[in-house]
């Protein structure tokens, strides 16, 4: 799939938690071509002594209206100039820049029948897409949520409308825990990873694919949960990145098969594979 | 991307001016190359940039055999650029041979490699292995910051200069490019080195070794703690060290170092340089190169400039 340099409106720019903002832009060609787990690479407006551009993983987007959406928390100075950023009037010219889609998209089984996501905090904007897909095509979606409170837990509605939509297919309720026990179980959210894995089982109706990203100790041990359980898992994994499109060698990343690209290779890559 | 409405240009405006510049031998259509391990071998940015049109393609440093580069965090954003530490991770010249350079090849491209090794021996044995490929110029690297053995480690001396670079010129007849390292006391006296040992071009600058620290956990941002300072933040330094150079040798000079836009590049010619290479802008802006061509191109215009040519060491003073 061809690669574009779009000129992208800022629509939106909302804090919608504890350093979580959630941006909006007009990238009609990008929202179309798009498949879930791929990222824009943005050059952000109004930062120039800062250079380089920053990998953005796609949470939504509207192929209608021609816009996408990006969840981000705010973790250095790059992040935090954008959060800082005034969403630009319709008849303004856009500042933005997205390099887009890039990246190699999740890939659960063509005939998975149950699939298990989990999301560590802002882990979840590049698996709201693919869990659409997933619900759409009528595979039974399991989601576990995991973040530090419950106001950072900002992705929770959206999960469950969506899963509520599935429920024809079996899709329950996403399954949460914060850090501080301020919503769902208190603790990690590992645990309920390891319980669903367990119950499915059980049940005789076991997972087909894991979908996990998050902080990496997180998607470590939900990697190895998967993996001693039988069931083919990918991580999302994110690196250091200058050029976005496979050249610079930069965001480069241990697998049994040697050094591979985040930005090309990945950033999705088959859990087994990687060199934690 | 044909057919796509918001696409950015893949080609060049034509204009009046007359563009072709010739480096030490190497003939290029216009003056504009790519700086090694910026662009890969060009397939990357295939959606972007149409290979065919710039006046060369420089290709990822390659070496004898395959090298896995350095441990991550390879790379650092740093006021207006970036260090970088990637260690001339690359697969071998086999593969350069096999996938890069016919790839290349078929879409016309002129086509510079450059060369990197571990020792003497081993730069004239890839130049060697690729004398029946489809190669226009070398550019034999001896200013990588971020290799423990060759790279910087000879280019840093006069005397491992010549001997590095008349080996090479031994094995090979095609146009010779050296590329010098900034982080020396006197620049000229290496750009005479190569240049007596039989360089047809002189490339510079490399990076600038540099280093970043995250205070709040007191640690280098770099696995390997140093590495090589490239982007706008350089320009200045590239700048007077090919206007050295200029004066220094009579080589003819591709001039590097920050070049983000047209105006840098006319820049870097008044001061000396035959052609100019664009490297850290290509991550900011996928289509810098072709840009920076079209605007070479109407600054000429602008300027009454009928060939690219009046510009080289033009600085008036």
């Amino acid at each position: 799939m061809a690669l574009v340099n779009e000129r992208a409106r800022i629509l939106e720019n909302e804090c919608v938690g504890p350093n979580l903002y959630l941006m909006e832009l007009s990238a009609p060609q990008i929202a179309a071509s798009a498949a879930p787990g791929q990222f824009v690479h943005m050059k952000v407006p109004g930062k120039e002594a800062h250079i380089l551009r920053r990998p953005f993983g796609i949470y939504s987007r509207d192929i209608a209206a021609g816009t996408l959406e990006v969840l981000y928390q705010v973790v250095g100075f790059g992040t935090d100039h954008m959060s800082r950023i005034e969403p630009e009037r319709a008849d303004h010219v856009s500042g933005a820049e997205l390099i887009g889609p890039v990246g190699r998209p999740w890939q659960p089984p063509e005939d998975a029948r149950r699939v298990l996501v989990v999301c560590g905090g802002a882990g979840a904007a590049p698996l709201y897409m693919l869990c659409e897909q997933l619900v759409a095509s009528g595979v039974r979606t399991d989601v576990v949520l995991g973040a530090q409170t419950k106001a950072a837990l900002v992705f929770r509605e959206r999960f469950e409308e969506l899963l509520a939509r599935g429920a024809a297919c079996g899709c329950g309720a996403p399954r949460c825990a914060t850090d501080d026990g301020s919503f769902g179980r208190a603790g990690f959210c590992t645990p309920l990873v390891e319980e669903a894995l367990a119950e499915a089982a059980e049940a005789g109706e076991p997972y087909d694919y894991v979908a996990v990203c998050g902080p990496e100790p997180l998607m470590r041990i939900v990697a190895r949960m998967a993996a001693d359980a039988g069931v083919f898992c990918e991580v999302s994994l994110e690196k250091c990145m200058a050029c976005g499109v496979g050249a610079c060698l930069s965001c480069v990343v241990d697998t049994v098969d040697g050094k591979k690209r985040a930005c090309v290779d990945g950033p999705v890559f088959d859990a087994a594979k990687v060199v934690w | 991307m044909a057919g796509i409405e918001n696409a950015l240009p893949l080609t060049t405006a034509p204009t009046n001016v007359r563009m072709a510049v010739n480096l030490g031998g190497l003939a290029m259509k216009n003056p504009v190359t790519t700086a090694s391990g910026t662009f890969a071998a060009g397939r990357e940015y295939g959606d972007f940039v149409d290979v065919a049109s710039l006046g060369a393609i420089t290709t990822k440093g390659v070496s004898l055999n395959g090298w896995e580069g350095n441990a991550s965090p390879r790379i650092a954003e740093t006021p207006s650029g970036m260090l970088n530490s990637i260690g001339l991770q690359n697969p071998g010249v086999a593969h350069l041979k096999e996938v890069d350079l016919p790839w290349l090849h078929a879409r016309a491209a002129t086509t510079i490699v450059n060369v990197s090794g571990h020792s003497f021996d081993e730069y004239v044995r890839v130049i060697e292995a690729l004398e029946d490929a489809p190669v226009d110029a070398y550019e034999v690297n001896i200013s990588c910051p971020n290799v423990d053995a060759g790279g910087m480690t000879i280019g840093t001396c006069a005397t491992s200069v010549e001997a590095v670079v008349s080996r090479c010129r031994a094995a090979t007849k095609r146009p010779l490019i050296v590329k010098l390292t900034p982080n020396v006391t006197d620049v000229t006296e290496i750009a005479r080195a190569a240049a007596s040992a039989g360089a047809d071009a002189l490339s510079l600058i490399n990076t600038l070794m540099g280093m970043a620290i995250d205070a709040e956990r007191r640690r280098p941002k770099l696995a390997r703690g140093v590495g090589g300072l490239s982007g706008p933040a350089v320009k200045p330094v590239a700048l007077r060290m090919v206007w050295e150079c200029h004066k220094a040798v009579d080589v003819p000079l591709l001039g590097m170092g920050g070049i983000a836009n047209a105006t840098d590049a006319v820049e870097f010619m008044l001061a000396g340089a035959t052609a100019v290479a664009v490297g850290t802008a290509n991550f900011v802006n996928p289509c810098a190169t072709v840009e920076i061509i079209d605007g070479m191109a109407q600054y000429c215009e602008r300027h009454g400039v009928k060939d690219v040519n009046e510009l080289i060491g033009a600085l008036e003073w």
